[in-house]
């Protein structure tokens, strides 16, 4: 069972290596930049900081692709093999040692592993995980070529002997372990599940204007208007306003409206103010309105590299008196 | 164009008021314009007096005590300052009394356009228009300790004197930021609403078409579909760095000056698009938590406690008021 074990790490190693190097080429694609933000690269001076962006990120895919190659009869093997797995021991062992000296300096930075996913600052935790990843690697050092026997990991659950099923359990251990130590874990699902409050929602002036025009706010004042497009249209946190011009009573006056940035049913108010004398003639609309504000929660750190030494990351629920 | 912005502003604050002004808590704050501060051009200098001429044309007489300082690119006394220098000056209270001069100070935010020998073209954002900013011997190697990379595309933030339409660099107002100006770090996730006060640095900028003494404040996350002003185009600034809810021109916000505990409310009259790409931080009395949140006009920035020739200052900002 140990040896199917030993097995199993070559392929997790390899997503591993492929998954990274396939987050900072998103987060690379994004910025425009191979070297910003990330992690141990910013500890080079600025000069080399790109090559050794870019060489981190080839040799991750390099070994990952070299990993997955050599893992059965397909390339030159054994000392094909053997070559790339040490390489994979000695990356995570640079890494590791990388990752404690970034703490000690930098402990604003994040690791970069990942990509944008690993903007958290570096830990025990991204540190234990990166020993574990060496270990692992060590323990594909002189793994014979993976065959599809009922001792491996597939076709053993599917004979259902013991064995097997006591591999898919330390696995899936594995697994679990390395998904407990990874920030990026919480962080992704974060990012799934996140909506925009609403004061940083966008919200267009189509949409506005639209939502408006269904509501009953609307109907009651559209008679005052003379002019169907509004004359300015402005925004304040979570309301949209849309100022127009119209007449009451022969009085020139502009009527105003405030429109909630919600999709359905937005809470809408107006008010008729004289044009000349700014006087405030009629008000209405309260019903529906938003529930009282909440406090922010703060749902991951500033991704931002503090020009100062040492940055303090500040948050929102800090500055909220 | 820069009144026009304004007036829309003092309009859009009507027009909000008349909407929620009953309703406790949403309303805003009126803005006040300086009270202690004074701009204007020295017409002479003595150890006692200092006579100018202020915006409106008129002599004003301020009595300089031995505690009053001035600066005209380091520090010197009131009485050397020559005639036709243009001044910033906050008093001591209401008094005729001179606290604080500052005498043809300038200041270049932006991102580098082009670099000549040793002037730099900059970018200072939606309707700033670009800078001119020139070295001498004795302040760049100042100034290149701390912008170690004065090439397009980074940013630069420094103040000096101003002599015509270019400013001499003198000061570093801050330290380089690493990234390129177009790959500003992203803002962190926040769950929930915005809270409304938000703490962080405040900035000054140099008024282009407006007269140095007009209170008023440039906001780096406007509303991108209400636009600068009426009929202008969005402003162009960068995903701030610090998750700031969308404002539009003559939003208020009250402003808190962190270091000497002054505060008052200052309308937005500008788009900060310059500030926005700054996720450095102020060290004026302490670090603060964040980057740029406010960029303030001179008047408002000195009457708020603020030290033109420093920077910055940590600032706690309510948005509505």
């Amino acid at each position: 069972m140990l040896a199917a074990f030993r097995e199993v790490q070559i392929p997790l190693l390899a997503v591993l290596l492929m998954l990274a190097c396939a987050g900072k080429a998103v987060r690379a694609a994004r910025t425009r930049s191979i070297d910003q933000g990330i992690g141990p690269t910013t500890m080079f001076p600025l000069n080399l900081r790109r090559p050794a962006a870019m060489v981190m990120c080839a040799l991750e895919l390099g070994l990952g692709v070299m990993l997955a190659a050599t893992a059965s009869r397909v390339a030159a093997w054994p000392t094909a093999a053997t070559v790339v797995r040490l390489g994979v021991v000695l990356l995570f062992v640079t890494a590791t040692a990388a990752l404690i000296e970034l703490r000690a300096h930098r402990p604003d930075a994040g690791c970069g592993c990942f990509g944008d996913l690993s903007g958290t600052p570096v830990s025990l935790r991204t540190i234990a995980r990166s020993a574990i990843f060496c270990a692992a690697a060590a323990a594909t050092v002189g793994v014979p070529p993976i065959r599809l026997t009922a001792g491996a990991i597939i076709p053993g659950a599917a004979h259902g002997t013991l064995e097997a099923r006591l591999l898919v359990v330390l696995v899936a251990t594995e697994v679990a372990l390395l998904g407990a130590l990874s920030p990026e874990l919480g962080e992704a699902l974060v990012r799934l599940g996140y909506r925009e409050p609403c004061e940083r929602r966008m919200f267009s002036r189509r949409r506005t204007l639209a939502a408006l025009r269904s509501t009953r706010v609307w109907r009651r004042h559209a008679a005052l208007l003379t002019s169907t497009e509004p004359t300015d249209m402005w925004r304040d946190l979570c309301w949209r306003y849309a100022a127009y011009s119209g007449q009451v009573a022969g009085r020139e006056a502009a009527i105003v409206f405030a429109v909630y940035a919600r999709r359905w049913s937005p809470p809408v108010r107006a008010a008729v103010v004289d044009a000349m004398t700014g006087e405030l003639l009629a008000r209405t609309g309260r019903r529906g309105e938003p529930k009282a504000r909440r406090p922010a929660m703060y749902l991951g750190h500033d991704d931002v590299p503090v020009t100062t030494s040492r940055g303090d990351k500040g948050d929102f629920a800090r500055t909220t008196h | 164009m820069a009144y026009e912005r304004r007036d829309v502003a003092r309009r859009r604050m009507l027009l909000k008021k008349a909407i929620f002004s009953s309703t406790g808590g949403t309303g805003p704050e009126t803005p006040r314009a300086p009270g202690h501060v004074v701009t204007g051009t020295v017409l002479d200098a003595s150890p006692h007096i200092l006579v100018i001429a202020n915006e409106a044309g008129a002599e004003e007489r301020f009595a300089l005590k031995e505690t009053t300082s001035a600066w005209r690119g380091a520090a010197v006394p009131p009485a050397s300052l020559s005639p036709g220098c243009r001044i910033v000056l906050r008093r001591h209270g209401q008094r005729r009394v001179a606290e604080r001069i500052w005498a043809d100070i300038g200041r270049v935010t932006g991102t580098i356009v082009e670099r000549t020998g040793n002037m730099l073209l900059v970018d200072q954002g939606h309707t700033r228009g670009r800078g001119l900013l020139v070295f001498s011997d004795r302040s760049s190697a100042r100034i290149l300790v701390r912008f170690p990379k004065l090439e397009p595309g980074y940013l630069i933030d420094v103040i000096g004197v101003r002599r015509g339409g270019a400013v001499e660099g003198l000061v570093p107002a801050t330290s380089q930021p690493p990234y390129h100006s177009d790959h500003v770090p992203r803002a962190a996730l926040v769950r929930g609403h915005v809270p409304d006060t938000i703490s962080g640095s405040a900035s000054w900028h140099e008024p282009i078409d407006d007269p140095p003494g007009l209170a008023g404040a440039a906001y780096p996350a406007l509303d991108p579909s209400s636009g600068c002003e009426a009929d202008a185009g969005p402003c162009d600034s960068a995903v701030s760095c610090a998750r700031l809810p969308y404002l539009s021109i003559g939003s208020t916000l009250v402003v808190r000056n962190d270091c000497s505990g002054a505060s008052g409310g200052v309308q937005v009259t500008a788009c900060g698009s310059a500030a926005s790409r700054f996720c450095d931080r102020c060290l004026t009395c302490g670090m603060s938590p964040r980057g740029r949140i406010v960029e303030l006009t001179m008047a408002s920035f000195v009457e708020l406690g603020g030290d033109l020739h420093e920077g910055c200052f940590k600032t706690t900002i309510r948005i509505g008021g």
